[in-house]
């Protein structure tokens, strides 16, 4: 690289070493070795600066926070009857997918209920129980109103 | 500078917006139609609301027949893993899991997109297969008939075929009411298929419910003595009708040999299924004297005092000789005509009542017609025309022959003795919904006084002499009936068999009947298959447990004494008469009239009580056929007759109970 290390070496000037280095400014940061490209760094002050306070802007910003926010809350309102709908949905036909598979299960336990109330079904259980058919002399029906212990009763 | 871009800018943003307000418009104002129709095309499905077919059930609301939804589980191979369905399903279904695998892996490979993994699941198991979280398991809800109580009253409720449509039975007949009509319904539908709304598009109409005139109770008794009767007596098939013959409503009917609606016979008309009560007439035999001595005391000036000649036992018309089945009564008064079911008797009697006249009761009787009970394939039963009888045509049916009835018109025709002489139509169906379904107007057929005094004549009938003594006799109450034995005629030899239709007709209380019984077994032989044997056992089971159930009154006074006298063979009322031809037709003696009667009955030793408990007593006295009063609790301390003393009949043994 034609650095002015190199110029001045090739000039017949002398070394690196030999040739007097140059004073660096402040705002010259170091050069890169063997290289004749140097940064220079630009100090700049802004401490003196200040914001001005822009009061119509901040309205502006804090409007337009406004704006946004009543959109929002608008938006949600628009959507929010259609998503809780949505969801209420979902739990209606929940229920009345329980309702329907409670109906089913009553229906299938009536089924059980009529089965082991069948006529031969208590019979079979009488017989097991040594039961046989009242005559017609032997079945006494109990008032309600008269806690007569004398009536005979069987359990 | 600066202001110049800021315009190009903002116009940019500007159009960029136009564009957008622009599709905007075009998609929700311009083609908003075309897009909700696709959108509701895809989020909308239509599914079928099932409408369930309605109950059946008895008179005292007890369901005889009811629908309850089943699943029927189905996959897709295609689209699922075999090794997890298989797994999964298996387990949950209790199938073999490598023959599950089979299965998926056959489908498979024949490219099929359905397969049914399992059918007729209940509720419960349908339910925890519905939760899976695996893809590609379907379920189809579906509704199968179930009949909770067997095989109880099979013949009059029937079953449905593959499609739930009735095909016997009051399913059949009545299956346009219990068959509802499905609705269908929209439902809103996310990107998952769940269901976020419904909206009923067509309204199900759901199967009516049916109730019934008949007593399961009483019908399981029916059918159980029926059973054990045609068990013991070799029957064939046999049939019972319990009916009130005021309102016609048919408590029980019972066909025997039965079938199981929930597994019916899979052959083409199997024998089980016919229902002998109403589908498959026969002669009556005896049991039909009484509408010809019904007709006699309309038409004719015969009373049941009137002296019949009933000669030496035969009788002898247009060169055809009839027999009496036991010698020959000779001159009796006509209530002993019944009693005694003479064959020459009755005869008599048809002459006296002439061909018109017979013909006209017999159809006033309801003979010859159908009843109109709402069972499929009723017979009218067989009754020539008068245009069509012939010389001996009077002669045969006035004893019953010649003519081929049903059981249900049977007990009709018993109701018009029973009511005070109305013909009341039989009835099954008490309500169809919240409808209560009237009978027919009753038609007058005899006058009251003729009705009663058919009743008085049929008493004698279980009295001592009679035919139907004592099997038709009921504890506590008065009975009338007739007996009945008719040979079966071969139409393949043209001659009468040895086996015989055995009925019984009768109907208690006899002050004011509350019901009608007829029982009737056929393919009986042999002495015990006469109706006094065979069916009247029948009768007396069924009528004394109905009047129980029924709660009706005695009207024999409970500790009257009654007469226990030696038991004789049951008198005979067999009749034979050839149906085609007049050649003298000679009667086989039946029955051996020499045979030892077996030793008068003693009434029952009273067993000793004393120091049992009151389950004990009852249960002792009841296997022993005796009636016990109790009073108080506790120990047996005190009876009365006291142990080992002869029991007279109908006297109650009292036991007083104490602590």
């Amino acid at each position: 690289m034609a650095t002015q290390p190199n110029y001045a070496y090739r000039a017949g000037l002398g070394t690196a070493e030999e040739l007097p280095r140059p004073r660096r400014r402040a705002f010259e940061l170091r050069a890169l070795p063997h290289e004749s490209v140097f940064f220079y760094r630009k100090a700049i002050d802004n401490s003196r600066l200040v914001r001005e306070s822009d009061p119509q802007s901040r309205g502006a910003c804090w409007s337009a926070i406004g704006v946004a926010g009543i959109v929002v809350a608008l938006l949600f309102g628009v959507l929010a009857p259609s998503v809780a709908d949505t969801l209420s949905g979902y739990k209606l036909q929940s229920l009345r997918a329980e309702e329907q598979r409670l109906l089913d299960e009553r229906r299938t336990l009536e089924l059980a209920v009529a089965e082991r109330l069948s006529p031969e079904h208590l019979a079979r259980l009488a017989g097991r129980q040594n039961l046989v058919t009242p005559r017609s002399g032997q079945v006494l029906r109990l008032e309600s109103d008269r806690p007569d212990s004398s009536v005979a009763m069987v359990k | 500078m600066a202001e110049r871009r800021l315009i190009v800018l903002v116009s940019g943003v500007l159009l960029w917006g136009a564009a957008i307000f622009y599709t905007l418009v075009k998609l929700q104002i311009v083609h908003h139609r075309e897009y909700a129709a696709i959108a509701r095309a895809r989020q909308e499905v239509v599914v079928p609301i099932p409408a369930p077919r309605g109950s059946i059930f008895d008179r005292t609301g007890s369901p005889l027949a009811m629908s309850v939804p089943v699943d029927t589980v189905h996959i897709n191979p295609l689209k699922i893993d075999p090794i997890i369905a298989a797994g999964i399903l298996s387990a949950k279904l209790h199938q073999d899991k490598n023959e599950l695998y089979r299965r998926i892996l056959a489908a498979r490979d024949n490219r099929r997109g359905y397969l049914v993994v399992a059918r007729n699941l209940g509720w419960e198991e349908g339910d925890d297969l519905s939760h899976l979280p695996v893809d590609g398991i379907a379920l189809d809800r579906q509704s199968q008939r179930h009949y909770p109580k067997g095989a109880l009253a099979a013949h009059v409720l029937g079953t449905v075929n593959f499609e739930g449509k009735g095909d016997a039975g009051v399913e059949q007949t009545l299956d346009q009411y219990l068959r509802g009509t499905p609705g269908a319904q929209r439902v809103l539908t996310d990107v998952q298929r769940r269901w976020i709304d419904t909206e009923t598009a067509v309204a199900p109409k759901p199967g009516l419910p049916v109730t019934l005139t008949i007593d399961e109770r009483l019908q399981f008794v029916a059918e159980r003595e029926l059973a054990a009767a045609a068990a013991a007596h070799g029957a064939s098939s046999g049939s019972v009708v319990v009916m009130n013959p005021h309102t016609g409503e048919i408590l029980a009917l019972a066909s025997y040999p039965v079938y199981d609606p929930n597994a019916p016979p899979e052959a083409a008309n199997p024998p089980q299924r016919e229902n002998h009560a109403t589908g498959v007439p026969f002669e009556p035999g005896s049991v039909f004297k009484v509408i010809t001595l019904s007709a006699a005391l309309e038409t004719t000036r015969l009373r049941p005092e009137s002296i019949i000649d009933c000669g030496r036992g035969s009788i002898t018309l247009f060169g055809r000789t009839i027999h009496e089945a036991h010698g020959g009564y000779g001159t009796i008064p006509m209530a002993q005509v019944l009693a005694r079911s003479s064959n020459v008797g009755a005869i008599r009697v048809g002459m006296t009542v002439g061909q018109q006249n017979m013909y006209d009761y017999v159809r006033r009787f309801g003979f010859g017609q159908k009843t109109g009970v709402p069972l499929p394939g009723e017979s009218r039963g067989r009754l020539r025309p008068l245009s069509r009888w012939s010389k001996v045509s009077l002669a045969s049916v006035s004893m019953g022959q010649e003519i081929s009835v049903t059981t249900v018109q049977l007990a009709q025709a018993a109701s018009v003795v029973a009511n005070g002489g109305l013909l009341v139509r039989p009835r099954l169906v008490l309500k169809i919904g919240d409808r209560t379904v009237n009978g027919d107007p009753p038609i007058r057929v005899v006058r009251p006084e003729t009705a009663i005094t058919m009743r008085q004549m049929m008493e004698g009938v279980v009295m001592p002499g009679g035919t139907g003594y004592p099997e038709a006799r009921l504890e506590g109450y008065s009975v009338g009936g007739k007996t009945g034995s008719a040979q079966i005629y071969d139409p393949a030899s043209h001659r009468y068999t040895h086996y015989y239709n055995g009925s019984f007709l009768g109907f208690a209380p006899l002050t004011n009947p509350a019901i009608v019984v007829v029982a009737t077994l056929n393919g009986t032989h042999g002495n015990l298959g006469f109706g006094g044997r065979a069916a009247a056992p029948v009768f007396h089971a069924v009528a004394q447990e109905a009047l129980r159930v029924l709660d009706v009154p005695k009207d024999i006074p409970e500790q009257a004494p009654v007469e226990v006298a030696a038991i004789k063979p049951a008198p005979s009322d067999l009749a034979i008469a050839s149906l085609e031809s007049l050649e003298p037709n000679i009667l086989e003696e039946e029955g051996d009239e020499d045979a030892d009667a077996p030793p008068a009955a003693a009434g029952p030793k009273v067993p000793d009580f004393r120091g049992k408990n009151m389950r004990a007593v009852l249960a002792q006295a009841a296997s022993m056929g005796l009636s016990v009063l109790p009073d108080g609790s506790g120990i047996a301390r005190v009876q009365f007759p006291p142990a080992g003393a002869t029991l007279r009949q109908g006297e109650r043994i009292r036991v007083r109970f104490a602590r």
